[in-house]
């Protein structure tokens, strides 16, 4: 399975709205960053160069990972998606 | 649409419809409200829905009502290590009679038929809405806001069973804001397609009989556990991983899921296997010790919105009490409505059911298994203990044979130290 891949696995209604909203200068004082290994849906991506935080949430699990993890509390928004957008299962 | 009800319930999840269903059969005006386009639409877990006695009030012939894949006849548990696997197997007749003990089952499927029936029974579903916030009226709770136009629906009872974030427990001030990572497990789940016929012969099945293991030893230290469950025409196989410790391990929860499937015992059971689906989802292994305030004034918390699972390493179980509950707090409101009291304490004889049925007790009873379970040995200690002793009394290498004390004694001090392993076992015992 690659990760990279997975809106060929799970389907997703994105919504234009984000769900959640991060406070990046936060990210970038962060110490740990437990969210880019965390996500099981490789959500948050650091980059040591830029010393930037990419956040994506269009593959977002709505897991509550991150929501848990983030311990500076980085997040503007944290809330699930509105009703009828965001990830959709149909077998698990 | 209608802007007033009985009572509100927030998350159409086991714990959610099952309040539902209780309270519309008594005759409440229930609102239903889920965020998915259908209940189950975000709801995952590893595999196992438990014998809901709590529901079999209403579905005297559960196993021919509702839709299950199998019947689970073979529990298993797997110790691993890079190299080699040791299994225990309990495989017993009496769980191929009805009632069953716990069957496999698809979230999306299973919610959204329970949801259903609450909604035969009068409960009004609205699905494709997330409750944003609560009203609140003289320090009551009266209701709630969705992201829906903005929508505002009333009723003298909120339940809260919105799963284990409970932003709405959250919200209405009986849960702290933040939560403890050491509290929470992330599950991650594979869905694998697999003809009946090659499930059937490869885990030993006949019929719709299932089969469930958990595997310890296949997380590279960090602490967790595996599992694999049998559908009908799909395998379940997933990792549930100790939060603190994934975050603190650098490592990601998809290419630990990765290494486990291409491990060579788990490889052999997966050959020929079409991934359908990926999916995660947090468990609230902290159980009691997390447990937020279960009542307040116009509102009650049930299932994971109130951390009602528990892990024991042996077992999950989270959907029988999230039924439980459920059904509880439909008594609870019922109460309140014939008494016309809706404050807090109108409402805590949801918590005195709660005590004297199996979910506080059992809650209770286990509160330990968390503290045990934060024990680094048992991922990689201990299984490496099991199968190098197994290895050691299988191998004929032209060497005399030690004791079983021997080999006992050398493997614990070896890999564990004697007292590392005696106050293990102490735990061990307190705990389950
Ligand atoms: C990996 C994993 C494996 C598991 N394995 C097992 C197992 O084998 N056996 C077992 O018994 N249990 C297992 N569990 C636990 C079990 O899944 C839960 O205990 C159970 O689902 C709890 O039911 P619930 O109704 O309380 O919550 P949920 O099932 O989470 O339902 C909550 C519902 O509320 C909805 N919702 C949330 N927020 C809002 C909002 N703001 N507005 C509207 N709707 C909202 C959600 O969409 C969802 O439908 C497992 C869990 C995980 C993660
Ligand atoms: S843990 Fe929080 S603050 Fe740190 S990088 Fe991640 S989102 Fe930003
Ligand atoms: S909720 Fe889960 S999947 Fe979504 S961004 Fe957070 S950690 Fe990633």
């Amino acid at each position: 399975m690659n990760i990279d891949e997975i809106f060929d696995y799970t389907s997703f209604n994105i919504d234009r709205e984000a769900h959640i909203v991060l406070d990046p200068a936060i990210c970038v004082r962060c110490d740990q960053r437990a969210c880019t290994n965390s996500c099981p849906a490789r959500c948050y991506t650091w980059s040591e160069e830029e010393k930037k935080m990419t956040f994506v949430y269009d593959g977002c699990l709505e897991c509550g990972t991150c929501y848990v993890v983030c311990r500076p509390g980085a997040f503007k928004l944290w809330r699930y998606p509105r009703g009828g957008f965001g990830v959709s299962f149909r077998m698990t | 649409m209608k802007k007033n009800f009985d009572a509100i319930v927030v998350g159409a999840g086991p714990a959610g419809s099952s309040a539902a269903l209780t309270m519309a059969k008594a005759g409440l005006d229930v609102a239903l409200l889920e965020r998915g386009a259908f209940p189950g639409e975000k709801n995952m877990f590893g595999g196992v829905l438990h014998r809901l006695t709590a529901l079999e009030e209403f579905f005297p012939d559960f196993w021919d009502q509702a839709p299950l894949e199998r019947h689970i006849v073979k529990k298993g548990l797997t110790f691993m290590t890079g190299e080699a696997t040791f299994n225990v197997n309990f495989d017993t007749q009496a769980s191929d009679r009805t009632p069953y003990n716990g069957y496999t089952v698809h979230r999306p499927r299973f919610d959204r038929w329970l949801a259903e029936e609450a909604q035969k029974a009068g409960a009004t579903l609205i699905t494709r809405t997330t409750v944003d916030d609560v009203i609140r009226e003289g320090g009551k709770i009266t209701g709630v806001t969705t992201l829906r136009d903005g929508g505002a629906l009333k009723a003298p009872i909120v339940i809260a069973a919105d799963g284990v974030l409970s932003l709405t427990a959250e919200k209405a001030g009986l849960r702290r804001p933040k939560f403890d990572r050491s509290h929470m497990a992330i599950g991650v789940k594979a869905l694998i397609e697999m003809p009946k016929e090659t499930i059937d012969e490869r885990f030993g099945l006949v019929r719709d009989q299932g089969a469930s293991t958990e595997i310890v030893g296949c997380t590279e230290g960090v602490r967790g556990g595996a599992f694999l469950y049998t559908n009908y025409d799909a395998l379940s196989l997933g990792l549930v991983l100790h939060l603190g410790s994934l975050a603190d391990s650098g490592k990601t929860p998809y290419d630990l899921l990765n290494r486990f499937m291409a491990q060579p015992q788990m490889a052999k059971l997966l050959r020929g296997g079409r991934l359908l689906e990926y999916s995660a989802h947090l468990v609230p292994e902290g159980g009691y010790e997390m447990m937020p305030e279960l009542v307040g004034d116009g509102i009650m918390v049930a299932g994971d919105a109130a951390a009602m699972c528990i892990v024991t390493g042996l077992n999950l179980e989270g959907i029988n009490l999230a039924a439980q509950s459920g059904v509880l707090a439909g008594k609870a409101a019922l109460e309140a409505h014939n008494s016309r009291d809706f404050t807090k304490s109108g409402l805590s004889i949801y918590r005195r059911m709660l005590e004297e049925s199996f979910v506080l007790k059992d809650l209770k009873l286990y509160k330990r298994a968390p503290h045990m379970l934060h024990n680094d040995r048992i991922y990689t200690s201990y299984p490496e203990l099991v199968c190098g002793i197994m290895d050691e009394i299988y191998r004929i290498d032209g060497n005399p044979k030690s004791t079983m004390t021997q080999l006992l004694m050398r493997a614990v001090k070896e890999k564990v130290g004697l007292k590392n392993a005696l106050a293990d076992v102490y735990s061990g015992w307190r705990s389950l």
